[in-house]
């Protein structure tokens, strides 16, 4: 058996498996190194320098998640030099982002705040205002970008590239103007962007923020509750979060926001389309059907229960193939149907009914 | 981009090469031109406004006239004139170092650069910014400098500017008898240091490319002078453009590079035309055979002097410096081992080769060989002087005219170097030197400054340089650059002086200690420089 590689990590032995980066070994053994800029979804950037390490024999901090581990590297990931950066990065940070860490959170939480604070930056520096531009009059219906919030991580615009590959967004400009925008900062409706919403969720800082909770003067994420669901949109099954504000609706609470869970730890990696991260406004539409209904002799419609329900349907669908045989069905199945429920549609219509009549819709 | 048929290596990515001169031929940035180009190349629109927006002379085409905003223009009144040219209803700008600084005031009239810019030239434009011309120019556009010192003997003199252009291919002749081994035993032998600024060995990469396995590999010219208060590259392209092309042909050779790409400043009209001049000569000759090479122009964005970003930026993308390592060497341009040079370093190889590694080596006084000393400031006869390497600020200043009123303070390396007093005049300017006094040789782009110099003004304008100039990617620099520029106006107005004190300090450590490259590295010296040099112009 070939012994595994290790490196020494703040003088202990931790061994890697070849192409692993030094954040990703730290990790595992527990360090808890700051990153801004990382998603493990995406190709390392090394721009946001809150990972950097010391690396025995090297002149200058390296990147941890940007940095292949090779075999005795002696990496040291927290001592005074690092720990200075550290306070030193964060404080300059905070000076070219909303000082007020509460009104900063007023829609999802800020990692830089709370990495700042960790790791003692000064709040207290100069305030400068942010030179970067906004989008204003972009009137896509979820997306707002609040660029004073932006600390240009770029893993919205590097997401959009890499895991979507719809390149909507960029990094645009130079120097403190450099900004995120679409090109000639049209509207997010007239770019390639499918409004997937994934910069929002891949936001560090809020700067892209969801519209509809902000417009709706829904609470801050940190007070919702998050309600683990599968999305019912189509049959892929991503997991979402439902973001309840419990006390909305005189207490019986309301879905102000959808987001998805972290990346890693579900199918879907983390990653949602249109329809699962913002159509979530039919939940509490008054026509949505709660119950079955039934038509009654006099053409109306009564509530009835499921038993009653499918025992309707099913005497309809016997009478049809009794008087006109089983070729007188056809089966449609719905594209929110998983492929288990289409499966058992098919079943349905040949085995029960004896017809090959079936379709699903999300084949047209 | 001007090129020759490529023999078996096509660039894997030529259509995004292409998307800053696409851009240049829409006529810069303006709305939907990122579309038009997207269009005609197949690249998403988002990527190709990214491009755009990051270099100034695609991204503003509705400037026409931009003033030189660079320490010696700056000296010279530019910020004046610039006034002026605004008033008058022209398109203009402020820009970054022009690389004319020994003929202040520089200006850009669309890509053209006009030296000697006055007043009487801007009233005579009558706000019509195509009749803009210098009067000490004339109609011409061929213009050089002054070079020197003019006694020295030839066999003294490495890039010897004044001397004739010379095509004759005898460094190649002499480089194919030593073989590639003998070649990289003479750079090696000779000490060169890399001329843009790093001082990096030559030897060094040469040998690492040439051990490289994979191919194809690139040879790369960095011709994006503009490190203010440099301009040599400009006089070598000029005066003496078949030492750079004789260089990178037996460099392409030594290390087997099949493809040389030359990424010149979009301002260097007259140096681009010299350096394909010179190409075709030798091709003409021959002597170019399996070699295709390529002259690419920058769009306005001084971090593509730094060698990663350069590389970046002929790729066609934003000019963000990358992650080193790994180094050019073994990962460059798309990916491949790249050899990658100054313009002065390459034209250091052919004397080299033809006069072995030891002459250089001796030619030096505190360093290996001559050194190409650019002056301007105060100054009697700006220009650009070959000395040995390690000549002190008076010697440079005896060679040119000497002083104009007393010496207060000097750059010795462009702008990164911060500012020296009169008392380090006798230092030797050389790389280990320079060290020592916590500064650095750069690009020996040395600006002089008398007692009449407002040196608080000259600290201001450096650090607006790099605010400017900073590509924004990493915060240590995009922040810092912009918090130092502040805070040296809170220590001028001295408000909280001594928490600022402090503060400008620890922001220079954290700006060295975290930036991605060079520029934020040393963004601060021209700050803390000041404060340990001059105090008093901080004092009430």
């Amino acid at each position: 058996m070939i012994e595994s590689p290790s490196i020494l990590l703040d003088g202990n032995p931790v061994p890697y498996r070849p192409g692993e980066t030094l954040l990703e070994v730290a990790t595992r053994a527990g360090q808890d190194i700051p990153t801004l800029c990382h998603d493990p979804r995406l190709e390392p950037m090394g721009s946001c320098r809150t990972c950097l390490v010391e690396i025995e024999g090297w002149p200058r901090l390296a990147p941890s998640c940007a940095t292949l581990a090779e075999p005795d590297m002696q990496v040291t990931t927290a001592n005074p030099r690092i720990q200075r950066h550290r306070r030193l990065l964060f404080s300059l940070y905070l000076a070219d982002h909303p000082t007020e860490h509460e009104a900063c959170e007023d829609g999802a939480p800020c990692e830089l705040h709370h990495l700042a604070h960790r790791h003692n930056a000064d709040p207290n520096w100069p305030h400068m205002e942010p030179l970067r531009a906004d989008r204003p009059g972009d009137r896509n219906p979820y997306v707002e970008f609040r660029a004073d919030r932006c600390i240009l991580c770029a893993r919205c615009t590097r997401y959009c590239d890499e895991v979507e590959g719809v390149n909507a967004i960029t990094l645009t400009g130079r120097g403190s103007e450099t900004t995120i925008s679409t090109s000639d900062q049209i509207s997010l409706m007239d770019s390639s962007c499918e409004l997937c919403g994934g910069c929002i969720a891949v936001c560090p800082t809020g700067a892209m923020a969801e519209k509809m909770p902000l417009v709706a003067g829904a609470p801050p994420e940190r007070e919702l509750q998050k309600v683990r669901t599968t999305c019912n949109y189509c049959g892929v099954g991503c997991q979402l979060d439902l973001n309840v504000d419990p006390s909305a609706d005189e207490g019986r609470g309301r879905i102000v926001k959808v987001t998805s869970p972290p990346p890693g730890t579900i199918t879907g990696d983390g990653n949602l389309c249109v329809k699962g991260r913002f159509a979530y406004d039919f939940v509490h539409h008054p026509d949505r059907l709660t119950t079955p209904l039934v038509r009654q002799p006099d053409g109306s419609l009564a509530e009835a229960t499921w038993e009653e329900a499918i025992a309707r349907a099913a005497a309809g669908l016997m009478g049809v193939r009794e008087r006109h045989g089983s070729d007188a069905l056809g089966f449609v199945s719905s594209s929110r149907c998983t492929g288990e429920e289409n499966y058992l549609i098919q079943k349905l219509a040949r085995a029960v009914f004896g017809t090959n009549n079936v379709h699903s819709c999300a084949a047209t | 981009m001007s090129s020759q048929e490529e023999p078996s290596t096509p660039s894997p990515t030529p259509i995004r090469a292409e998307i800053p001169d696409a851009l240049l031929e829409a006529g810069g940035l303006k709305p939907g031109a990122s579309r038009a180009v997207s269009s005609q190349t197949g690249i998403p629109e988002a990527d190709i406004f990214g491009v755009g927006s990051f270099f100034h002379l695609l991204a503003e085409p509705h400037i026409k006239v931009r003033i030189c905003q660079g320490l010696s223009c700056q000296m010279a009144g530019s910020d004046k004139l610039l006034q002026q040219a605004k008033a008058t209803g022209l398109p203009a700008a402020g820009c970054s170092c022009l690389a004319a600084c020994d003929r202040p005031v520089a200006a850009l009239r669309d890509r053209t650069i006009l030296p000697d810019l006055t007043g009487t030239d801007l009233e005579r434009a009558g706000g019509d910014w195509k009749s803009l011309q210098s009067e000490a120019l004339g109609t011409s556009e061929n213009w050089k400098g002054v070079v020197g010192p003019a006694d020295t003997p030839t066999e003294q003199l490495v890039i010897d500017l004044s001397s004739d252009t010379d095509f004759s291919g005898h460094a190649l002749s002499r480089a194919q008898e030593l073989g590639p081994d003998g070649v990289i035993e003479a750079i090696e032998t000779s000490g060169l240091q890399g001329r843009g600024g790093a001082g990096f060995p030559a030897g060094f990469k040469w040998k690492a490319v040439r051990s490289e396995a994979r191919t194809p590999r690139y040879l790369v010219l960095n011709a994006d002078e503009g490190e203010p208060g440099t301009f040599k590259d400009r006089e070598v392209l000029l005066r003496r453009p078949d030492r750079v092309v004789e260089g990178l042909l037996v460099a392409a050779r030594t290390v087997g590079a099949q493809a040389i790409y030359c990424y010149l400043r979009g301002e260097f009209g007259g140096p681009w035309r010299a350096l394909e001049t010179a190409f075709d000569r030798f091709e003409q000759a021959g002597l170019c055979d399996g070699i295709s090479w390529h002259l690419h122009a920058g769009h306005g964005a001084y971090i593509c002097g730094e060698e990663t970003a350069l590389l970046e930026a002929l790729e066609g993308k934003r000019g963000m410096p990358r992650l080193k390592p790994p180094f050019p060497t073994q990962v460059g341009l798309w990916g491949q081992p790249t050899l990658i040079h100054n313009v002065e370093t390459i034209a250091c190889v052919p004397e080299i080769v033809l006069r072995g590694g030891e002459w250089f080596d001796n030619l030096g006084r505190t360093g290996p060989g001559t050194k190409l000393y650019c002056v301007s400031g105060d100054v009697e006869q700006p220009g650009t002087y070959e000395l040995p390497l390690g000549i002190s600020l008076d010697d440079l200043l005896q060679v040119a005219g000497g002083m104009r009123g007393t010496l207060k303070a000097f750059s010795p390396g462009g702008a990164s170097s911060g500012f020296l007093p009169a008392s380090e005049r006798h230092r030797p300017l050389d790389f280990q030197s320079l060290k020592e006094v916590d500064t650095m040789l750069g690009s020996a782009g040395v600006v002089v400054l008398n007692k009449q110099a407002d040196l608080a003004q000259a600290v201001r304008a450096q650090l607006e340089f790099f605010a400017q100039e900073s590509c924004g990617q990493c915060a240590p620099c995009r922040i810092g650059t912009r918090f130092q520029a502040r805070n040296l106006e809170t220590l001028l107005a001295s408000t909280r002086a001594g928490t600022t004190r402090e503060q400008i300090q620890e922001v220079a450590w954290e700006m060295n200690e975290g930036s991605i490259c060079g520029l934020g590295q040393i963004a601060s010296l021209p700050l803390t420089s000041a404060l340990r040099w001059f105090p008093e112009i901080f004092e009430p």
